[in-house]
């Protein structure tokens, strides 16, 4: 045998003999594994009942009924495809689905963009930042309910605060609730309000985590502070953009709380979105508490927020294969 | 990568396995309520000693409704010692849902209050206690005959009518003096007919700056169905006499509903004044953007609140105005029980005490609302506030005919009210009026066909 050989048979040699060598203890280390495993489980047993039985189970219940005549009562009937059909067939919700396009358009991209400003700003050395980003991620943390109000209150084109100070610069009261346009663009500018927060604080994580000695090579390479920011610091945020993009685009799918305490979809159906038409057909105490048609809704917004994710996903992975 | 790979195979078998258990989930049992079996109308209206817990739900509406029922529980238990009344004091949103969820699942409270409108809703399905049994003919017939017919379904009470409201209108004094209006109708008899009451409103129009309007209407969210006050008036109604099919389109629905549509047309009402708002009615007065508004009587309480009523000087109250006849909405609640209740001797005894002369009156009083019983329409409660408005009230509720509690208490009025409250506010946004009362027609036909 030569050098060569022995080397290369020696680790194979060795792996045997401590195989052989540590025979007692592998069988403490399956016990050690088994013991492992079970709390493991035990771990993990809470967290996929609640699954199992706060999300799996209504998601499934949520598909059968989707397929019944349900009233609140409980008294049901099947009707197969029949609320589907009704679905596609009823203008109230394709028009609910163009609302709902138009506020996704105006939230998401405007949202970031803005986000991303204020996380620029806040990012340097700015007097009293971290007062000023408190102060802009606020409004998250307050109920959208509560949001919506505050909203109603504000765009109250009678005697709201915000016709008031658009008065008192000289431009006439707009018709913040009577007019389709003015209403939708009054959710948008609360939503806003409400949502740039977020985006704000993901930039900021995603400019914290941009090294800074890439930047410094792009100023030595003769960069000006725009062509940094377009060409180093923007590609560098890809997976906060990513992220933002996908979350804000399923919350504005669904959004319904800020939407019916301010609009209740009206004037018209000029504000009602998907989730506040489903939530009216359902679970209005006054309405015809269609169950089953609003379950058809709900599979319609869940198989759209499954192609958002899906997007998401296939994005994501090449975007983490980039990285 | 191999985790997003595995995550979206796990996905995929997730979504199969979703919709293998469509079937099984399919299979699960949902309990359809059986028709009410009642007795004898009358058979066991001598109660007699009643012993036993329930518990009694209802919306706190005001401080003066849940002192009255407050006033109530403890009359009854210190008149039937051994029987304990249970009250629920739950907020008004989602109150009914709360019933419904209980009712199916079998924990809905015994005893609980529901709306004119809803109570058809319960008495269609079969899940109410049939209460005819309870009540002699005598005690039948102590009730304003309207009333008692609106807690029935098919011929059978469900319930006990416990109080009634309407609407009429309250006007600032101040304004109306303004715009040169000396004068308010104090009779029914000589409410405004709709020209004169156009003519109430052109005036105040032309003394109002361009932010306040003349008056505002009830019609907002469920309360779309007063709108009907305006097509009674113009002598039509929603649905034919046997309440099988529409009556519209017709001359006085397309009268009612050009009529209403002008109010935005002339300023009358403020744009947002319409059904799907955030603000209602009283809110319009409150914050006097409207010197003169149609609301019910269980807001006069609000409105005449020391510290946060009205601050827009001394206001008064007249009548809905009238055309070819005078009209106002059905409002008001009936108590009703389960009719799976443990104790149904119990909870009848408890609705009737609910529904005797003392009681009544009482809550009337506290809470500013209107009584059901003729002893008490007929007789002079002291209110506790503002008694001159409820008089004008409680003359204005003699305008609620018999077509109006029919119609409001069918079993789908839900799902008309719907239809009314889409079509309405399309309406009020510039729809045509043939092309509302069509929609509506068609809305009411399907309904009543469910």
């Amino acid at each position: 045998m030569t050098k060569t050989e022995a080397d290369r048979a020696s680790p194979v040699t060795t792996r045997v003999s401590a195989r052989s060598a540590s025979a007692p203890a592998s069988g403490s280390r399956g016990v050690l594994r088994r013991v492992n495993a079970s709390a493991a489980g035990m771990f993990l047993l809470p967290n996929i009942v609640m699954i199992a039985v706060f999300t799996l189970l209504p998601l499934v219940f949520a598909f059968v009924i989707s397929f019944q005549n349900l009233d609140s009562l409980g008294e049901w009937t099947w009707v197969g495809f029949g609320n589907y059909v009704k679905l596609v067939t009823d203008p109230v919700f394709w028009q609910s689905m163009t609302n709902t396009g138009i506020f996704t358009l105006f939230t998401v991209p405007v949202g970031m963009i803005l986000g991303l400003g204020i996380a620029v700003l806040l990012n340097g050395v700015l007097p009293g930042r971290t007062l000023f980003r408190s102060i802009i991620f606020l409004p998250l943390v307050v109920s959208g309910v509560a949001t919506g109000v505050l909203g109603a209150w504000m765009f109250d084109q009678s005697n709201g605060f915000i016709n008031r100070i658009l008065g008192s610069v000289g431009i006439g009261p707009t018709a913040w609730q009577s007019d389709g346009f003015w209403a939708m663009a009054s959710i948008i500018l609360v939503t806003l309000w409400q949502r740039v927060g977020f985006d704000m604080l993901i930039y900021l994580a995603g400019l914290q985590g941009v090294d800074p000695s890439v930047q410094e090579a792009a100023t030595v390479d003769g960069a000006t502070g725009w062509q940094r920011f377009r060409l180093v610091t923007f590609p560098l945020l890809g997976p906060s953009t990513f992220f933002l993009l996908i979350m804000n685009m399923i919350y504005s799918f669904q959004v319904f709380d800020t939407v019916w305490a301010m609009t209740r979809g009206g004037p018209g159906f000029s504000t009602t979105t998907v989730v506040s038409y489903a939530y009216r057909t359902s679970f209005d105490e006054h309405g015809p508490q269609l169950l089953g048609y609003g379950a058809a809704v709900g599979v319609a917004i869940y198989l759209i927020t499954l192609a958002i994710t899906a997007i998401q996903w296939r994005f994501s992975s090449s975007r983490d294969q980039t990285d | 990568m191999d985790n997003l790979n595995l995550t979206r195979r796990g996905l995929l078998a997730g979504s199969i396995g979703a919709a293998s258990l469509l079937a099984l989930a399919a299979c699960a049992p949902t309990a359809s309520p059986a028709a009410s079996s009642g007795g004898v109308a009358g058979s066991k209206s001598k109660i007699g000693a009643v012993k036993g817990t329930l518990t009694f739900a209802f919306w706190g509406g005001s401080d003066g409704e849940t002192a009255g029922f407050a006033y109530a529980k403890k009359k009854f238990e210190a008149a039937n010692p051994g029987a304990t009344i249970t009250l629920k004091i739950l907020p008004y949103d989602g109150f009914f849902q709360g019933i419904d969820r209980g009712i199916t699942s079998g924990t809905a409270p015994d005893i609980f209050r529901v709306d004119y409108t809803t109570i058809g809703k319960y008495s269609a399905k079969g899940v109410l206690l049939d209460v005819s049994p309870y009540f002699s003919a005598a005690e039948s017939a102590a009730f304003l005959p309207a009333l008692w017919e609106a807690v029935k379904y098919k011929g059978i009470a469900y319930g006990v009518p416990h109080q009634t409201d309407t609407t009429a209108i309250v006007f600032n004094k101040a304004a109306f003096a303004t715009a040169g209006i000396t004068s308010v109708p104090d009779k029914l008899s000589d409410a405004w007919s709709w020209d004169e009451f156009s003519k109430v409103a052109t005036k105040l129009r032309k003394t109002l700056p361009d932010s306040k309007y003349p008056f505002a209407y009830d019609w907002t969210a469920a309360g779309a169905y007063r709108w009907s006050s305006f097509l009674y008036q113009a002598g039509g109604s929603l649905f034919t006499a046997d309440l099988k099919k529409a009556a519209i389109p017709s001359a006085a629905a397309t009268k009612a509903m050009d009529f209403t549509k002008s109010f935005f047309d002339k300023k009358w009402v403020p744009a947002n004044n319409t059904i799907k708002t955030t603000i209602y009615s009283d809110n319009f007065f409150l914050n006097q953007t409207v010197p003169m508004t149609f609301i019910g009587d269980f807001l006069i309480p609000e409105l005449a609140d020391p510290k946060d009523g009205y601050k827009g000087g001394d206001w008064g109250t007249t009548f809905m105005p009238r055309d070819k006849s005078a009209a106002s909405d059905l409002g008001g609640n009936a108590i009703v029980a389960r009719k799976d209740t443990k104790n149904p001797e119990l909870a009848a005894a408890f609705l009737k005490f609910l529904v005797s002369e003392d009681s009544m009156k009482y809550f009337c009083e506290q809470a500013i609302e209107l009584p059901t019983l003729k002893s008490l329409a007929n007789s002079k409660l002291d209110y506790v506030s503002r008694p001159d408005a409820m008089k004008i009230f409680t003359e204005q509720a003699a305008t609620i005919s018999t077509t109006v509690v029919k119609e409001s208490t069918v079993a789908s009025f839900a799902t008309i009210n719907t239809v009314l409250q889409d079509q309405l506010e399309l309406a009020f946004h510039g729809q045509s009026s043939s092309a509302t009362i069509s929609a509506i027609a068609g809305g009411i036909t399907s309904a009543l066909a469910s």
